[in-house]
């Protein structure tokens, strides 16, 4: 399902899973794609691309894909704990703390 | 597996960029079941069901229309000026209802495009409440979705409910940007209006392309379709999703939408979308009747039932045999043919399309049109006794069997050939007869309608629309339409390599290089629908069941679909073609009754008259039907023809497959009696004599299978069909040799008739057409042998052929036919006849009759239909005063006629300089007046003087009447030649036949054609026909000669022309051209030099 999908241009890479995006790299840094907030296809404009060369006679649509992302590590990982204290009241502890990898990189 | 239920295909004109077959054949490959076509006409319809037949797919169909916003309490401007459109789907067994209402829609529209209103729907509930209406992207519904006007959308979806069977929600997502239709938002909130109102909701994909990369295409007919060039604020096509996506692709559609709406999975949109398909799935031949037959029933040809109608039929035969061959040495025969026929007839059950036919025949000869049959139609007895068509067919070995027979089942195929001036009688005739113009309710019983034709994208058009699209300046687009050939769109490219006129055109531009591209990717699309120029569709009264109708430009009703479709689906079909030629022979008939009291009857003339046969031989055929081409000329020249049988041949030699083939040589070599003839067999002797043993017709093919074989005429019919595949041509051969030989015929025999057959299968011709077609050749050129002047007067008026005027005006004065000038008092409407008789001989009468055709008012430029009407109805007028007075013609008509001697014989005094100076005072005084106030009263206008100003020249009256006439009639052109051309030794074309053959010789004349025919070699030859006053001749200009000559013969109208005289026959001549030169041009040049020609040298 994973694939590795080159971009010519400044060569970089992105990482799809199932034809979707999961991952990229962005001005060297790697980011992981958190959430597809809207996503569509585009096409057209192509008779204006006829004196650069560029036009093509399929016009094939461009996906565009709007996303939240965050370089891989940037964000601070917790741990969330829950403890049951006793089953017979169902008195519940709750803790947080940042996890140690997170902590590593910080 | 999912059924897409949104489909338009390019019968949605300039709409869907793909052919139904198309789209069909991937949804094959795709592996779906079924498929919809809904275009926003029917037009494709029957090809889809074929095509969906071919595939085994289920074919849905429904038609895409436009629907006005149903008005509610909360209006809002941006609802009103937008176009809507939904689709109406037919569930299955509706087909028919769907058809009616479209039908209904279409005939009761007063505007191009009929919108689907409230009042429509209440009037047509029976059909509507049917059917399914489908809210899709474009609805009304899906603006208020878009809009969040959730009140609104319940509103629309109230308001159409009890009008329809059931209402669907369209759920749609082509991806597009923003969270308008075709997003993914706006897709999931029409899903969610659905579940929360309890409507069913389907999953589509507006499909118009078959693959993504048709989107440009979509641009390009968009831009057609809108006028407009192609511009990001006009283009609707946001991306290219709008193709026939794959399960897999729709299902991944169907999870972000369902995803976008929080809906757990998208399995019930994907399953109710394939229930639906299930319950729209219609059968091709009991839904859309193909394959059956629906002929007009016993009723509208006057019987009870089908058993009445059987003996009505046999009663009318039987009634036509009496008046066919009630003293004919050929009864026994016709009766036994008449029983065969009959027998096939009733087998069929065809009695009612014979009778229909008939009557319709009947009805127009009954109101005084000539009517006369076409094509195989004429090897029936039955269509000769019923007087559909007039060639008898037992002398002439016309066959039945080539017409129709048991063995196949399409319909055959007669065609009526009518006056051309009065082919809309005939067809007023029929709507009267078979129509109902009850459009206002439901329940319309018509049988009849004229015929639809696709106009398809070819390379002119697809150039002009592409290049307007892009923007192309209109001069450039123009320049390569019009020098591209009628070619198929495709072939754009190839051919422009080809035309050296383009070659400094640069080609070569990106965007130039682009529009070309495109151009060729529109090939063959539907671009417009049009009306068939003959076709008549006729059935029962279930027709409007069967095919969807519209208004038509002409008035017409006319059914969506075309000529092949109509038979598809059983109806019948009938050719009702205008020939210029039978108005013609009406209006000859209608002179000799007039001028000289006879009544002819044209069709019942016997068919041997020495006199007309003498008339063809002579090759002075212009103005008769068929055999007036030079072409035509050079053959009946040497062919002479001496019977009507001959004609029939010669009408079948001249086309391009046997002059391709050559197979004109070997019959007059052997017809001339200058090769012995190979007849084969003796058993072929009598089919093959009466042309010289060279296999003509397809008649002849019939019978060698026949008799070499055993098998009936019928069945050697069929085989005769197969020959025309290669497959078919090695099937033949496997099972003629055995079965030939098994019959006794040897190898050799066997062999070289099969040789034969083979090559000359394709080129054969129906000998029923043909003969159809020398009757009307045999009336023509017997009136010309008889009445000259009435059938002159009538290829004048009604111009069948293909020469100019200005010829055919020629030909009247070689035949000693006056031609008396317009005359106010004098001229009608056509071209008259006039019959003079000379009173200084008064021993003998009879022949000092002289004939004369008046010139018509409508041969004057310019002269509009209201000013005939006027004129005519003011005959006779005093003067020119009075002229002007009465008669509503305008100022320059008026001068026109002056000026072409219209006043002469009232102004016989007065030249016509002087004329044109009174009637300028006529028109200064009675503006004065109208000034003045008064009104033009009697006998106070301004006298006519005399200016003492010399009369008009003989060359400026040549000048006034090309001017205005667009011919020369007081002189012909060349006379003012006449001194030069004596002087250099120009040959008259009368008198080119006593030169030798290969002998160079000049002849002038004025262009009367000029042809570049396609020719075996595939060079090209340009054809140049010449008149000088004395006759035709023609000339041939090969390839070595045209590069110095060709603009000279393009640009000029009259030419002095250097030839080598080719003697082609007893009676033919032509010249192959080696010098041709302007004639005025040529003028000047002995006149400013020497006597010694500057062209000779």
């Amino acid at each position: 399902m994973f694939e590795n999908s080159p971009l010519p241009e400044n060569s970089t890479e992105i990482v799809l899973y199932d034809g979707e995006p999961i991952e990229f790299t962005y001005k060297g840094r790697q980011f992981r794609i958190h959430a597809v907030l809207s996503s569509w296809r585009e096409s057209g404009g192509w008779w204006n691309r006829a004196s650069d060369g560029l036009y093509r006679p399929d016009d094939g649509s461009r996906a565009i894909w709007r996303v939240e992302a965050a370089p891989i590590g940037a964000l601070t990982t917790f741990e969330i704990e829950r403890e049951e204290i006793s089953e017979v009241t169902g008195e519940v502890r709750w803790r947080i703390r940042p996890s140690s990898r997170a902590l590593r990189s910080s | 597996m999912f059924t897409h239920l949104h489909v338009a295909s390019g019968f949605s004109f300039k709409y869907g960029t793909t052919q139904p077959e198309a789209l069909v054949e991937r949804a094959a490959e795709l592996g779906m079941k079924s498929l919809a076509l809904t275009d926003r006409s029917f037009a494709g319809a029957i090809r889809f069901a074929q095509s969906c037949q071919e595939f085994s797919i289920a074919p849905i169909l429904g038609i895409d229309l436009a629907f006005e916003n149903i008005k509610t309490s909360e209006k809002n401007k941006t609802y009103e000026k937008k176009k809507y459109r939904a689709t109406i789907l037919a569930p299955s067994g509706k087909w028919s209802a769907l058809l009616r209402l479209t039908t209904a829609l279409q005939m009761t529209s007063t505007s191009d495009t009929p919108i689907i209103t409230r009042e429509f729907l209440q009037t047509f509930a029976t059909y509507s409440q049917e059917l399914l209406l489908f809210h899709g992207p474009q609805s009304p519904l899906a603006e208020a979705i878009t809009h969040r006007h959730t009140k609104k959308a319940h509103e629309i979806y109230a308001a159409t409910r009890d009008f329809f069977a059931e209402q669907v929600i369209e759920v749609v997502s082509h991806l597009a940007p923003g969270d308008g239709p075709y997003s993914t938002p706006h897709a999931a909130r029409m899903l969610a209006f659905a579940r929360e109102n309890k409507v069913r909701a389907v999953l589509t994909n507006a499909v118009r392309m078959r693959d993504r990369s048709d989107g440009p295409i979509a641009d390009i007919l968009d831009a057609a379709r809108t006028l407009r060039p192609l511009h990001r604020t006009t283009v609707a096509r946001r991306n290219a999703e709008g193709f026939l996506k794959s399960s897999e692709e729709m299902a991944r559609v169907a999870d972000q939408i369902t995803r976008t709406a929080s809906e757990r999975s998208s399995a019930q949109l994907l399953r109710d979308t394939e229930e639906l398909a299930e319950e729209l799935a219609l059968s091709p031949e009991n839904d859309l009747g193909i394959g059956g037959i629906h002929l007009p029933e016993p009723q509208s040809v006057g019987a009870r039932d089908h058993a009445e109608m059987a003996q009505h039929f046999r009663q009318r035969c039987i009634a036509g045999m009496n008046w066919r061959y009630g003293n004919s040495d050929l009864l026994t025969k016709a009766e036994v043919r008449l029983e065969a026929e009959l027998q096939t007839v009733h087998t069929l059950g065809y009695e009612s399309y014979f009778l229909t036919v008939a009557d319709i025949a009947l009805r127009a000869r009954e109101s005084g049109i000539r009517v006369a049959a076409r094509g195989s139609g004429a090897g029936s007895l039955i269509c000769h006794v019923l007087g559909i068509s007039g060639v008898e067919p037992i002398t002439h070995g016309l066959l039945m069997e080539r017409f129709c027979s048991p063995l196949r089942r399409a319909l055959p195929d007669i065609d009526i050939d009518v006056e051309s001036a009065r082919r809309l009688e005939i067809y007023d005739q029929v709507f009267a007869h078979y129509g109902d113009t009850q459009w206002q309710k439901p329940g319309n019983t018509s049988r009849c309608a004229t015929v639809a034709m696709i106009e398809t994208y070819r390379a002119r058009h697809a150039i002009r629309d592409t290049g307007a699209a892009l923007g192309l300046p209109p001069m450039e687009i123009d320049l390569i339409a019009k020098s591209l050939p009628h070619i198929r769109a495709r072939n754009i490219s190839q051919a422009l390599a080809n035309l050296p006129e383009l070659k400094n055109l640069r080609l070569d531009t990106p965007l130039l290089k682009m529009a070309i591209g495109l151009a060729e990717r529109l090939d063959g699309l539907p671009r417009n629908i049009a009306m068939h120029p003959c076709a008549v569709a006729l059935s029962d009264s279930a027709f409007l069941d069967h095919a969807p109708l519209e208004r038509n430009a002409s008035g017409y009703p006319m059914v969506q679909f075309d000529k092949d479709d109509v038979e598809a689906i059983g109806l019948l079909k009938l050719d009702i073609l205008g020939v210029r030629m039978q108005s013609t022979l009406a209006y000859a008939v209608a002179e000799i009754a007039r001028v000289e009291e006879k009544e002819i009857d044209l069709d019942a003339i016997p068919l041997d008259d020495s006199k007309t046969f003498e008339l063809i031989r002579s090759t002075k055929t212009l103005g008769l039907f068929q055999i007036e081409s030079p072409g035509q000329r050079e053959l009946v020249g040497k062919f002479a023809p001496e019977t009507f049988n001959d004609l029939i041949i010669d009408i079948s030699l001249f086309r391009p497959g046997p002059v391709k083939s050559d197979m004109i040589t070997p019959f007059l070599n052997a017809r001339q009696g200058w090769k012995a003839r190979e007849l084969f067999h003796g058993d072929l002797r009598g089919v093959l004599a009466e042309t010289e043993g060279v296999v003509v017709f397809h008649e002849q093919v019939i019978h060698i299978i026949s008799i070499m074989t055993g098998i009936s005429l019928a069945e050697a019919d069929e085989k005769r069909r197969a020959l025309s595949t290669p497959e078919g041509q090695q099937e033949i051969c496997d099972w003629f040799f055995p079965t030939a030989r098994a019959r006794g015929y040897e190898l050799r025999l066997v062999t070289e008739i099969w040789e034969v057959l083979r090559a000359f299968a394709s080129f054969g011709f129906c000998k029923a057409h043909a003969a159809a077609f020398a009757l009307p050749t045999y009336q023509s050129a017997w009136l010309k042998t008889h009445y000259p002047a009435a059938f002159l007067a009538g290829v004048l008026t009604h111009d069948p052929g293909m020469y100019p005027k200005r010829l055919i005006m020629d030909e009247v004065r070689q035949w000693g036919i006056e031609i008396a000038p317009l005359d106010v008092n004098h001229s009608a409407r056509t071209h008259r006849v006039e019959k003079y008789r000379s009173p200084k001989n008064s021993e003998n009468l009879e022949s000092n009759e002289r004939y004369g055709i008046r010139l018509a008012l409508s041969d004057l430029h310019g002269i509009s239909d209201g000013e005939i009407t006027t004129i005519i109805a003011g005959q006779p007028y005093l003067d020119l005063a009075d002229f002007v007075r009465r008669s509503g013609a305008s100022q320059p008509i008026c001068e026109a006629l002056v000026l072409i001697g219209g006043f002469d014989s009232l102004h016989s005094e007065t030249h016509r300089r002087d004329l044109l100076l009174h009637l300028s005072d006529l028109y200064r005084w009675s503006g004065a007046q109208k000034l003045g106030g008064s009104q033009l009263t009697l006998g106070f206008a301004p006298p006519l003087e005399r200016s003492g100003l010399p009369d008009v020249t003989a060359s400026e009256k040549v000048k006034f009447e090309l001017d205005h006439l667009g011919m020369d009639i007081s002189h012909h052109v060349i006379e003012f030649y006449a001194e030069f051309l004596n002087e250099i030794g120009a040959v008259r074309s009368s008198e080119l036949h006593n030169h030798r053959s290969q002998s160079e010789v000049l002849v002038a004349g004025v262009r009367v054609a000029l042809q570049t025919p396609p020719v075996r070699s595939g060079r090209r030859v340009l054809f140049l026909t010449l008149n000088d006053g004395y006759g035709c001749s023609d000339i041939t200009f090969f390839e070595n000669t045209q590069s110095e000559f060709a603009e000279t013969l393009y640009r000029s109208s009259l030419f002095l022309v250097k030839g080598v005289i080719r003697k082609t026959g007893p009676r033919g001549i032509s010249l192959r051209g080696i010098g041709a030169w302007e004639l005025s041009s040529a003028y000047e040049k002995w006149r400013n030099k020497t006597r010694k020609v500057a062209v000779c040298e």
